[in-house]
Order: structure tokens, then C-alpha cells, then sequence
């Protein structure tokens, strides 16, 4: 009965030999797949559609430009507040802002923006004692000139600008000298006071580069801001730029050829 | 015949031509010590610095994100007219409350004041620079007094936060006042 006992369990093994080194197998080609995919690799929705396909060190398919609708921005701070949080920027400094234009009917102008607008507006504005005839909200952003004057001044080659277009800050190389600070016609660009090094809008580069829109764009509720490709003919932002709108850039006369567009904007703006 | 006064001597020579070479080579090594080696490959700046920019984390995501999670709250939010209003504006931003879709810690919660604050944002009248066509304004007591509330409510005890007409529209077809099918805004269906 014993012998019998032995050679059926004898038996199962060998049965058995089969299906474990089959699982011993499938396991580790399961497990070294685990380990190659990263566990960081988080899968985000394409709002910018084609972005997958750019993976060398330069877009090359796209030429991205931003349109900020002054007609619908209702001054909300929505933006500020995504790009605060999305970038920790500390108190006091702002990659983006948005200005409350007020103008009498004496063409008296009136601008102000209380904490860049992070908090909202929740006050009218007192002084203005003349009947109002315009108001309009200003949000804004680095212009991604074409001709940067930044980038010229920086002494380390720590601004620059990518061969698509985008004008961004190394801070492994900036040494805060502030040439650029002083160069932005714009005055976007600032000191960082917790890393020390030179700060500005970057249209958010990291979550473009990954299909997303920058994080202003994404939370704006009305609209007012726009990201998109010159290039994709179905594009809002090519339809916006192709037809007939009021439509116009900050200081034309200096020439750095902005890739910020403002739609419906007026002239006292500056 | 005067003498030649010339020098045997050329330490001199010597001593300039060997700082000269000490001073070339301490260019060179400082520029191999310093400049680092993808600098200048596509104009006066790191290449590596491109890539070091693209892998910042992304702090804020999208709505679609966040709803993934929540399915009761994406069935409020989507059917309403805050539709297009981001989570992430009231609530902060997802990175510090999920990574990899797991949960890694509470976000706060808005009570009181702190919505009504929110609420003033965007549909604030008084502060009077917003354009003509656009969502719906409101003065802050005379709102409450046209209602004829108490001028000490909040926001959302009237309105639902996430899709603000429900309660009222809920409550309109409760009395009659509204057929059965029909919303607030017809043109929203």
C-alpha cells in the first residue's frame, strides 16, 4: 500500500513539474515587466491631442500660442489660484496676475490689482467719482516673445529659448543676477525668493509637454484663457487668430513679437 | 669695438612662457570642471535643463481626474450649469490629496464664510468690471432680502455647490410652480 502511495504522489509531481515551472516562469516575466514600467508613469487625459507623439527634446509638429479673452474674464482669480498651487509660488510673487481696468468718462484710467487678484476682487474700487464708461479685467502672463529680450541679457545661459518656442528659466545655472528681471518689458520675471533664482510663467511647459493644458487654462470656468496649436487648423485658437476679431498684442512698438494674444483689447491697456 | 650686451640668460622668457601655459591650462580644466557637457548643443544654454523643466510634478490635474473617484459628485457637477467650474479651485490641488489615484490625505473642507467667500468670487455685482453678458450676479444682502431669507445665510443652504440650481429647482416642481420636466434654463436641456 505504501509503494502504491509513493508512486502516486511520484506521479503528481510530474504532473505538476509542467504547470510549476509554466507559473515560476509567467511570474518573473510578470514581475521584471513591473519593474521596468515605472510606478510613476500616471496615465493623464490628452486635452492637447498629439502631445504622445512628441517625445524628442523639442516639439516639432506644433507651434503653440495663447489667447487671453479680455471680453469674458469676469476677474475671479480661478487662474491665480491654479498657478499658485501648481507651482507653490511664494507670497508676494505672481507668474500671473490679473488687473482690474476702470475708465471715467473723463478717460481717467484707473488699474489696480489687490494680491495679484489671488484672493478675487470683492471690493469696487472708491475713488472713481466720475460716471464709468469701461471696465475690464487684464489677467496676466509671460508673452513668449518670439525675439525675447531676456534671453539676450542672461550673462550664464540659464533663460532661453527652445527651439518650439517656449522661454524658460535653468535654476541650476541662474546665479539671481535680475538682468532679465530688468530686460521683460512685461515684467513678468522675479527673483524666487525660496529658490534664489530668476521665476516667471512658463506656460506650464511640464504638463504640456505631457498633453495637458497649462493649469490657468484648465480651471478658467468662462473661457477666457486659451492654449492651443497654430498649426491644427481645428483649433480654436487658429480659427480666433485666421478671422476677423479685435485682436492685438502688449507694447507692439518694442518688437519682441509676443505669442500672447489679448482679444478685445483696449488701448489703454499697457 | 664696443661689447654685445646681450644676454646668455633667458630665464626670463622662461618664467613668462611657463604661467602663460599654467594659466592656458587652468582655462581649459576649469572650462571641463564647470561648463557642463550638453551646454551649448542647441544655443547658449543646458539641454539637460529642458528635461529637468518637463519632469516638474504636476501639482494641478483636470476635473476628469478627480471625478474618476467620485462618481456621485461627477453625476452633481456635470448636470448643472457649474459644469465647467475645476475642483481644484476650491478644493486645492490633487497632488496633495491622491498620488497614483491613492489617497494620501484629507482636503480641507470649505464651511461657512469660507463658501460664501468662494461663491463672491465669481458672481460678486458690486465690484463692477466684469462684462455685461456673463453668468449670473448678484449684490450680497439685497440677494438674500429679494428672497426674503435671513441675511445671515450661506450660500449653499440654498444652493447646492456643485450643481446650484437643484435644490431650487427641486423645490419649484415640489410646490408646482415648474412642470415636471422642464429645468430652470429650458435651453440648458
Amino acid at each position: 500500500m505504501d509503494e502504491l502511495k509513493l508512486s502516486e504522489i511520484k506521479q503528481e509531481i510530474n504532473k505538476d513539474r509542467r504547470g510549476f515551472i509554466k507559473n515560476v516562469l509567467s511570474g518573473t516575466i510578470a514581475g521584471s515587466l513591473l519593474m521596468v514600467i515605472p510606478a510613476g508613469a500616471m496615465e493623464f487625459p490628452q486635452q492637447i491631442p498629439g502631445m504622445k507623439d512628441e517625445t524628442g527634446t523639442f516639439i516639432t509638429k506644433k507651434k503653440f500660442a495663447f489667447i487671453v479673452d479680455i471680453t469674458r474674464c469676469i476677474g475671479c482669480g480661478s487662474c491665480c489660484v491654479a498657478d499658485k498651487n501648481e507651482y507653490k509660488v511664494p507670497e508676494g510673487n505672481y507668474r500671473t496676475w490679473v488687473e482690474r481696468y476702470i475708465i471715467d468718462d473723463h478717460d481717467n484710467v484707473f488699474v489696480d490689482a489687490p494680491n495679484g487678484g489671488l484672493d478675487g476682487y470683492t471690493e469696487p474700487r472708491e475713488d472713481v467719482t466720475n460716471p464709468v464708461r469701461d471696465t475690464f479685467f487684464v489677467p496676466k502672463l509671460c508673452n513668449m516673445c518670439e525675439k525675447p529680450s531676456c534671453t539676450q541679457v542672461c550673462p550664464v545661459g540659464a533663460t532661453y529659448q527652445t527651439e518650439d518656442g517656449f522661454v524658460l528659466v535653468d535654476d541650476k545655472r541662474c546665479v539671481a543676477c535680475s538682468y532679465c528681471v530688468q530686460a521683460c518689458p512685461y515684467s513678468v520675471r522675479f527673483i524666487n525668493p525660496v529658490t534664489k533664482t530668476a521665476d516667471k510663467c512658463t506656460w506650464c511647459y511640464h504638463r504640456v509637454r505631457k498633453g495637458l493644458l497649462p493649469a490657468c487654462v484648465n480651471v478658467c470656468p468662462v473661457q477666457a484663457r486659451k492654449f492651443g496649436d497654430l498649426n491644427d487648423k481645428k483649433s480654436e485658437i487658429y480659427k480666433i487668430m485666421r478671422l476677423p476679431h479685435v485682436i492685438s498684442v502688449l507694447k507692439h512698438g518694442m518688437g519682441n513679437k509676443p505669442s500672447l494674444h489679448y482679444l478685445g483689447l483696449r488701448r489703454e491697456v499697457v | 669695438m664696443e661689447p654685445e650686451y646681450k644676454s646668455k640668460y633667458n630665464a626670463h622668457l622662461i618664467k613668462v612662457i611657463l604661467v602663460l601655459i599654467v594659466l592656458g591650462v587652468g582655462v581649459v580644466a576649469a572650462q571641463a570642471l564647470f561648463i557642463p557637457r550638453d551646454f551649448g548643443e542647441h544655443g547658449h544654454y543646458r539641454t539637460s535643463a529642458i528635461e529637468d523643466e518637463m519632469n516638474r510634478l504636476v501639482r494641478n490635474q483636470t476635473n476628469e481626474s478627480c471625478l474618476k473617484c467620485h462618481p456621485y459628485i461627477k453625476k452633481i457637477h456635470l448636470s448643472g450649469v457649474h459644469k465647467t467650474v475645476s475642483c481644484e479651485f476650491c478644493h486645492g490641488p490633487n497632488a496633495d490629496h491622491a498620488v497614483d489615484e491613492k489617497k494620501i490625505a484629507d482636503m480641507p473642507v470649505k464651511r461657512g464664510e469660507e463658501i460664501k467667500a468662494l461663491c463672491l468670487r465669481c458672481h460678486n455685482k458690486i465690484i463692477r468690471a466684469r462684462p455685461e453678458e456673463s453668468i449670473k450676479m448678484i449684490a450680497m444682502p439685497q440677494h438674500l432680502e429679494e428672497k426674503r431669507v435671513q441675511t445671515t445665510h450661506i450660500c449653499n443652504q440654498c444652493h447646492h455647490v456643485h450643481d446650484p440650481m437643484k435644490w431650487v429647482i427641486e423645490a419649484k416642481k415640489a410646490h408646482g410652480l415648474i412642470k415636471e420636466k422642464e429645468g430652470l434654463f429650458p435651453w440648458m436641456n
